[in-house]
């Protein structure tokens, strides 16, 4: 959406008010499945036009409009970024009861709303779950950074998104990654003297504060899912794959260490901290666990693995790493390589339909199928080899993955400073065979249910306590807008790649900074 | 909520004077009178702060209500919309917009409470459905800034702060009539500033030039909302009764 030049209205605005009839879109294909509806692949009669219907259950509500709709909608409507998702309107489709005359207006809220959102081809999830699939460091570098471009937008519209996870990092086939589902976000104001729930967050993604209880926080959560993200990129799979909340807190106390008033000054008033508290001293292990990661990723990781929320590296601090401003450089979007669809959702039913398969093949055999491992980022600081890409054609069911670098694989040494795109050499995934249970993880349109375990769901929307200013707004200014409309919101693309001087690193991603 | 006034929806959908005083076609065919429209309104926005009175909610969410009914009626009839079920629907929608959620039965309770008339009686089904409606005629525009935070601020930028209560009271009484679907919400704040200071004899002349504010506009707002204030006494139960029941008549 355009901004008006100050004083003027914006007339590009659709003089039509109401919404039309989902029956403008063909539904083509499901895409993804969440708590509160359907994402579907669909078309636009009239245009052509490909989109993602999200659809947002409205029969059994006895609330009418479901809150955490509204919320979305609410933060949509303001979020205008090239890596955040653009909800493009909102439809409706009768509900089943239609009176006598066919009219249909009186029982709108039992029937359907879809949110529309533009078409993207695959989730972070998705994509790196398929059978072979390597980045490059490159292609993540691209990828982290479009994914903290976005973040940094959010908090600076004090957003916070709060189910940072991969399966809502969407992509599309020109390589943009862009924030999806905003359906736990909320709007924070910078004094975080609201009460939020701590009850957010996908497990495997959730910071150590909100485990302790806290419901006081800010865009330090989001951080702390962006570094889990980022090290599960880089070593192949999820780094902190709790099963419960007390199992979460363990696994990131034994590879953070322990939380004292040390490391974490006011820990211990947090409320649960007592009965968390691990019994045993525990070391930081980050840079042991992940010694083969490179020197400037690793650096990265720790300050986005910071326990201390308040130490913890911001979004916009995280772009200035050394990491993106040293070879390789991140690529641009537009040189990564294309790949057929895939979302989680599918991926996940592909997989499931893989394991019958298989188990099939075992009773046959009684031979221990392979299971496919996702594997950490390829050696080559180059682009993807395009023989390790699966053609758009070949079969993804039955397909074993191509075993490129092997499951056993060395760690690689931590290299010496001496620069070149060798040391960004990784090593091979240690675990291999590893079977990623995401059960219970949604897809990159959907309000997944978390966590991943499954229990109730965790986060009510009716008793959201506390008074008191929400979501502060700073953009008031007397006599005149004080921003600059100028900058369109935008970072994560122009003057990307090798000829970028770092002098100019800041201008990219603070022309919409106020 | 939003962190950027001038970057919202809010901001581009400010309107002209004459584009709000529009009495639709429906309406006029039933013989209201622009100022019969004005008084609905009003009384709509009393009955809004009453019922949120009730529910305890916040100020801010009662300000978002009556936005939200003030938006509607620039582009719904009340034939269409009756203001009776409107009024509810909006702060049911705003308590959700604004985080502070009440169940819809006890607004129903409410309602009940509030009048005996059984025009006003409507069920939580009628909420929920008027609800899908005005989400629909807002264009699912949720967001709306108030003029409560820049008063707080511009208070304190002039160390007015003993004028809080009283132009907090007048931000208030500015929902009253259609102001925030025109001006900038500080705009507001600096005329309820301004009519606070002279009651107060305080003089604000210096940081009034000095803030480069178009005075005209402080002005204009001010003016009507004195006007307002005079106006008010001759308004009664009666007129207001008058007007709704025009409605209900046949074309």
């Amino acid at each position: 959406m355009a901004v008006a030049v100050p004083g003027q209205l914006n007339l590009d605005e659709s003089p039509s008010w109401g919404s039309r009839s989902v029956d403008c879109f063909e539904k083509l294909e499901q895409i993804g499945e969440g708590t509160y509806g359907q994402v579907f692949m669909a078309r636009e009669i009239k245009t052509g036009e490909i989109v993602a219907l999200k659809k947002i259950r409205m029969d059994n509500e006895r609330e009418g409009f479901p809150i955490t709709a509204i919320r979305e909608i609410k933060i949509l409507k303001k979020l205008h970024h090239d890596n955040v998702i653009k909800l493009k309107e909102i439809v409706t489709s009768p509900g089943p009861e239609k009176d006598d005359n066919g009219k249909l207006d009186g029982n709108k809220y039992k029937g359907s709303i879809y949110m529309v959102f533009e078409y993207m081809d695959h989730d972070l999830t998705g994509l790196s779950d398929r059978p072979g699939m390597r980045f490059t460091v490159p292609q993540i570098k691209c990828y982290m950074r479009q994914l903290l471009t976005g973040l940094h937008y959010c908090h600076v519209n004090q957003v916070l998104h709060r189910d940072i996870k991969g399966s809502n990092l969407l992509i599309d086939n020109e390589g943009n990654l862009k924030l999806a589902d905003f359906g736990l976000a909320r709007s924070f104001s910078n004094d975080h003297n609201g009460n939020l729930t701590n009850r957010v967050i996908t497990l495997w993604y959730r910071p150590p504060e909100l485990l302790l209880g806290t419901t006081k926080y800010g865009p330090a959560v989001d951080m702390w899912s962006v570094g889990c993200i980022f090290a599960e990129l880089l070593h192949g799979k999820p780094i902190l794959p709790g099963k419960n909340e007390p199992e979460q807190l363990n696994k990131i106390f034994e590879l953070c260490g322990a939380p004292d008033e040390v490391n974490w000054p006011g820990v211990s008033k947090i409320p649960w901290y007592n009965n968390f508290k691990p019994s045993r001293p525990m070391k930081r292990r980050v840079r042991e666990v992940f010694k083969h990661f490179d020197r400037h990723a690793l650096e990265l990781l720790e300050r986005m693995l910071t326990l201390d929320p308040s130490q913890r590296i911001s979004a916009k601090d995280a772009l200035d790493a050394e990491y993106f401003w040293n070879d390789p450089l991140p690529c641009d979007p537009k040189s990564l390589p294309k790949y057929e669809s895939s979302h989680e959702f599918q991926t996940k039913k592909k997989r499931q339909q893989q394991r019958q398969h298989e188990e099939a093949a075992k009773r046959q055999k009684l031979q221990h199928p392979q299971q496919h491992a996702r594997l950490p980022p390829i050696q080559q600081a180059g682009q993807v080899h395009p023989q390790l890409r699966p053609g758009p054609n070949q079969p993804m069911l039955n397909s074993q993955p191509p075993v490129v670098a092997g499951p056993s694989h060395h760690y690689g040494k931590p290299r010496g400073p001496s620069g070149g795109p060798n040391r960004y050499q990784q090593g091979g995934n240690p675990g291999g065979g590893y079977n990623p249970a995401r059960g219970g993880q949604g897809g990159g349109y959907n309000s997944g249910p978390y966590p991943p375990q499954g229990r109730g769901a965790p986060y009510t929307a009716s008793g959201m306590p506390g008074p008191g200013p929400r979501g502060g707004g700073s953009g008031y200014g007397v006599g005149g807008p004080n921003y600059s409309q100028g900058g369109p919101y935008r970072g994560s693309d122009g003057g990307r790649g090798s000829n970028m001087i770092s002098g100019n690193r800041n201008q990219q991603y603070n022309s919409w900074q106020q | 909520m939003a962190a950027n006034f001038w970057a919202s929806s809010h901001y581009k959908q400010l309107l002209e004077q004459e584009e709000v005083d529009v009495v639709l076609s429906p309406d006029k065919e039933k013989g209201l009178t622009l100022e019969e429209f004005k008084l609905i309104k009003m009384h709509m926005s009393n009955y809004i702060a009453k019922l949120a009175q009730s529910i305890k909610v916040r100020q801010r969410v009662v300000a978002t209500a009556i936005t939200y009914m003030r938006r509607v009626y620039t582009r719904k009839s009340m034939t269409e919309y009756d203001p009776r079920l409107l009024a509810p629907t909006c702060l049911y929608l705003a308590s959700k917009a604004e985080e502070s959620t009440f169940q819809a039965r006890l607004l129903v309770f409410y309602i009940k409470k509030q009048y005996n008339d059984e025009k006003y009686r409507f069920e939580i089904k009628d909420i929920l459905e008027m609800e899908m409606k005005v989400l629909e005629a807002l264009n699912y525009y949720l967001v709306v800034y108030h003029p409560y935070r820049p008063l707080s601020q511009l208070l304190q930028d002039a160390g007015m702060t003993e004028l809080t209560q009283l132009s907090w009271g007048l931000v208030n009484d500015t929902y009253k009539m259609d102001f925030i679907l025109m001006y900038p919400p500080y705009m507001i704040a600096l005329a309820c500033i301004y009519i606070a200071s002279v009651l107060k004899e305080k003089d604000t002349t210096a940081w009034f030039e000095e803030l480069r504010a178009d005075m005209n506009v402080v002005k204009n707002i001010s003016m009507e909302l004195l006007d307002f204030y005079d106006s008010q006494k001759i308004i009664t139960e009666e007129r207001i009764s008058a007007a709704l029941h025009k409605l209900a008549l046949k074309p």
